[in-house]
């Protein structure tokens, strides 16, 4: 029965990450290598991210919310989006086009985020007899975390990837800035404001749609003039 | 070719030592993972002569009701939480005696009964309601000791965490749902070995002398009086059984004696013409068979000097009358004397002291009080208790509700008087003389503090003898506190012998844990499922066009032949 719960909890979890992949034209360009080679990235970035907040960061005795340790983390959280700029630029992929590699990159983000931050603790706390709604919620985080990743990588690739850079970039930055930011922010909320855990989710879900809905109208906005 | 094969074993030797890191790690992290963590103390487990008594089963893990489960639901996979507040005594002690299915028994003990208690019971009406668990407390431990109950029993006390969960399941009863997997609920579980025979109990015995003086120098030619209390306990959880009254007085009282003994004693002065002998016995629940013990290890000369032998039982709750007890004819000179010393100082102090006398029978094992332990070693004996009439086995033997609230210390300290003052007239000749030796405020004044304190001692500590390890320390103090009063204090440690067998696990840790039902479970796999599919289907139509979506279900296999 508890194995039973770890089960829904990890198609929760992991489900849409597969589903986003079989459903897009992802599957039908054999993309996989490049997600699995931005999920590679990913680890390194984790890495650099861990070594930075080991050394800069002194460690709280509570969970209180320190602003200056907090905008400390918030800054070392921007390795993500230089591990995302590395993935999109750096490597070489195979021939694919632009519209499928963001994709590709951004769903290998999420899936080792998923994999790296959700997996331990759920087989760790669903298989136990104890039911409590935090693993569920934490698909439903992960599954927010999916559309966050993919939307910071369409906005990294109309930053980094046009040859022709659309006029404007403001909007871009400003909602890639958010997104990058976003782990910080619903840190404020969880520990500065003290939200419940399923308060945070639901605002990070809802975000995650405006935020999907803002850049898919950037993305067909630049698309256009090209199109 | 060699050196490849070593680093193949040696990775694979890595690779076992990850995997059992692992393993590692998982086991640790599961161990502590319930919503709460209770205390709880198994109902003890038995055997006399073979017979099997008490809670058979140490380990529990079933769904929770309250006792307004549905009639006529099946219980043998259920545990039974009933607060000592609710109980209902008949409906226990026939699903005890029909020997009904029950997966297990929860009691929860009101959190004055713990004897991590501090507070006080000043409040009358607290008092009330207290005396009134007591009564039922008392019958309750009577069934549920003298019964072989084949599941689980436990005991806890209440706090808001547990009240919280009593709550919630009774209303999951009261919602007319059965507590069973497919419902939901609370799960308790206790992870406990099976209970293991405890190979030989040791009982162990204190005594010490106080010598008196003589002429001539041969202390051995004095006559002795012995001052007995046996100082272990039996009850129902045996990790409760404190026995504040019963009797933990009795041994406080005794070390009292020894103390105000000891002072006189310690000058050569006021020794007085008798030995004195302090025995603080084990094994009194069991027929006395500590004493029985002791009295065996001394050889015929010595047992002659023995005048007589006060044994003190249970004198902590008394308002005005305290009982001699003797097993011989109150005709005879000693207990006559004794009884009479007893009597004058009682006069003086404004209470009563009643005679009762009851034959042993040598035929009958049972062993009611401790002084027909010395009669059947042809001693003289007599027990000063508040009780009137002798209990049966396994009867007032400080169990459950006997804690420290019921004990007055000032009946103790009345005892006390009552013992010591008739004690010293005795052996100073001033009997009939109206001389008051421990009078108040003076250097010999009986010390109610001292009293406090070893009265609360006792009530911490639970004194169940087979469970008490051979040099418990709160055996080494007993000997200890003697030694400072007395001399020549020996501990005599015997196998506690008869038809009693005892098992181990006393005390366990219930985890409390709130689970899902399967229906749960299935309705979330299908709004996962449904998610999943929409999502798909989503995706599918905004980013190939609905018609895909469509072909995808009508011709599986046309994409195939497409992308070939």
């Amino acid at each position: 029965m508890t194995v039973f719960h770890f089960f829904n909890c990890a198609i929760l979890t992991f489900g849409p990450h597969a589903v986003y992949y079989s459903a897009t034209p992802l599957s039908e360009y054999d993309t996989l290598g490049t997600s699995v080679k931005a999920a590679l990235v990913y680890l390194g970035t984790t890495l650099v991210k861990l070594v930075c907040l080991a050394t800069f960061l002194k460690v709280s005795e509570n969970d209180s919310f320190d602003p200056s340790q907090e905008l400390l983390k918030a800054l070392i959280g921007f390795v993500d989006v230089a591990g995302l700029y590395f993935a999109s630029t750096q490597l070489t992929h195979r021939n694919i086009s632009q519209n499928h590699k963001f994709q590709a990159i951004g769903l290998g983000w999420a899936f080792s985020d998923s994999v790296l931050h959700r997996l331990a603790p759920l087989w760790v706390g669903a298989r136990g007899l104890e039911f409590t709604w935090d693993y569920i919620l934490q698909g439903v985080e992960a599954n927010a975390n999916l559309v966050f990743s993919i939307s910071l990588a369409a906005l990294g690739s109309l930053m980094w990837l046009r040859k022709n850079k659309p006029k404007t970039l403001i909007p871009i930055n400003v909602c890639a800035g958010i997104v990058a930011s976003m782990p910080s922010i619903t840190s404020y909320l969880r520990w500065g404001l003290g939200w419940h855990f399923s308060k945070v989710v639901g605002f990070q879900l809802i975000t995650s749609l405006v935020i999907a809905f803002i850049s898919w109208q950037l993305f067909s906005a630049c698309q256009k003039p090209y199109a | 070719m060699e050196s490849s094969k070593q680093g193949h074993r040696e990775v694979l030797e890595s690779m076992y030592s990850v995997i059992a890191l692992i393993f590692v790690l998982v086991a640790c992290v599961e161990l502590g993972d319930a919503a709460s963590a209770v205390d709880v103390y198994r109902l003890i487990q038995y055997d006399i002569s073979g017979v099997p008594l008490g809670s058979r089963f140490a380990s529990l893990n079933h769904h929770a009701s309250s006792m307004h489960f549905s009639p006529g639901a099946d219980l043998s996979r259920t545990v039974l939480v009933i607060p000592i507040r609710e109980l209902d005594l008949s409906f226990v002690k026939e699903y005890i005696s029909r020997r009904q299915p029950l997966g297990g028994l929860l009691f929860l003990l009101p959190q004055i009964f713990s004897f991590e208690n501090k507070e006080g019971t000043g409040d009358s009406d607290k008092h009330h309601e207290l005396e009134l668990h007591k009564n039922s407390l008392l019958e309750l431990e009577q069934s549920l000791v003298h019964a072989n109950i084949p599941y689980p029993v436990y005991f806890a006390f209440e706090d808001d965490n547990v009240n919280a969960i009593l709550a919630d399941i009774k209303r999951n009863d009261a919602s007319g749902q059965q507590a069973t997997a497919t419902t939901g609920g609370y799960k308790l579980v206790v992870s406990a070995a099976e209970p293991k025979k405890i190979a030989s109990p040791v009982i162990t015995n204190i005594q010490g002398w106080l010598y008196g003086s003589k002429a001539d120098g041969d202390t051995n030619q004095l006559p002795t009086i012995a001052i007995v209390a046996s100082y272990d306990t039996f009850g129902a959880a045996p990790a409760l059984s404190v026995g504040s009254d019963s009797n933990g007085s009795g041994a406080v009282a005794l070390l009292e004696i020894a103390r105000l003994f000891s002072i006189l004693y310690s000058n050569p002065k006021t020794r007085g013409r008798y030995n004195l002998l302090f025995g603080l016995t084990s094994g009194g629940p069991y027929n006395y068979n500590g004493t029985h013990k002791w009295l065996r290890g001394f050889d015929q000369r010595q047992r002659e000097t023995i005048d007589y032998a006060i044994c003190l039982n249970s004198i902590g709750s008394w308002d005005n009358e305290l009982y001699v007890h003797v097993s011989k004819p109150p005709e005879n000179a000693y207990i006559k004397q004794f009884f009479e010393g007893i009597s004058s100082v009682a006069e003086e102090l404004g209470v009563k002291v009643g005679l009762k006398h009851k034959k042993i029978n040598i035929s009958n094992s049972r062993v009611a009080w401790e002084h027909e332990q010395f009669s059947r070693h042809r001693m003289t004996a007599a027990t000063l208790s508040e009780l009137s009439v002798a209990s049966g086995l396994l009867e007032r033997t400080g169990g459950l509700s006997d804690g420290r609230h019921f004990v007055n210390e000032n009946s103790v300290a009345r005892a006390v008087k009552l013992v010591a003052e008739s004690l010293a007239r005795h052996i100073y000749g001033y009997q009939g003389k109206n001389i008051e030796i421990f009078a108040d405020g003076s250097s010999l004044a009986i010390n109610p503090s001292y009293i406090g304190s070893w009265l609360n001692l006792l009530s911490q500590t639970p004194r169940v003898a087979p469970f008490l390890l051979k040099n418990d320390p709160f055996v080494l103090a007993l000997k200890k506190e003697l030694t400072d009063h007395t001399d020549e204090v020996i501990m005599q440690t015997e196998v506690l012998e008869g038809m009693f067998t005892f098992y181990d696990s006393t005390k366990a840790t219930l985890n409390v844990y709130q689970v899902a039902s399967v229906t749960f479970d299935l309705l979330l796999l299908l709004v996962l499922g449904s998610y999943l599919i929409v999502l798909f289907s989503f995706l599918v139509i905004v980013t190939r066009g609905l018609d895909d979506l469509i072909s995808l279900f009508r011709r599986p296999s046309s994409r195939k032949v497409k992308t070939a």
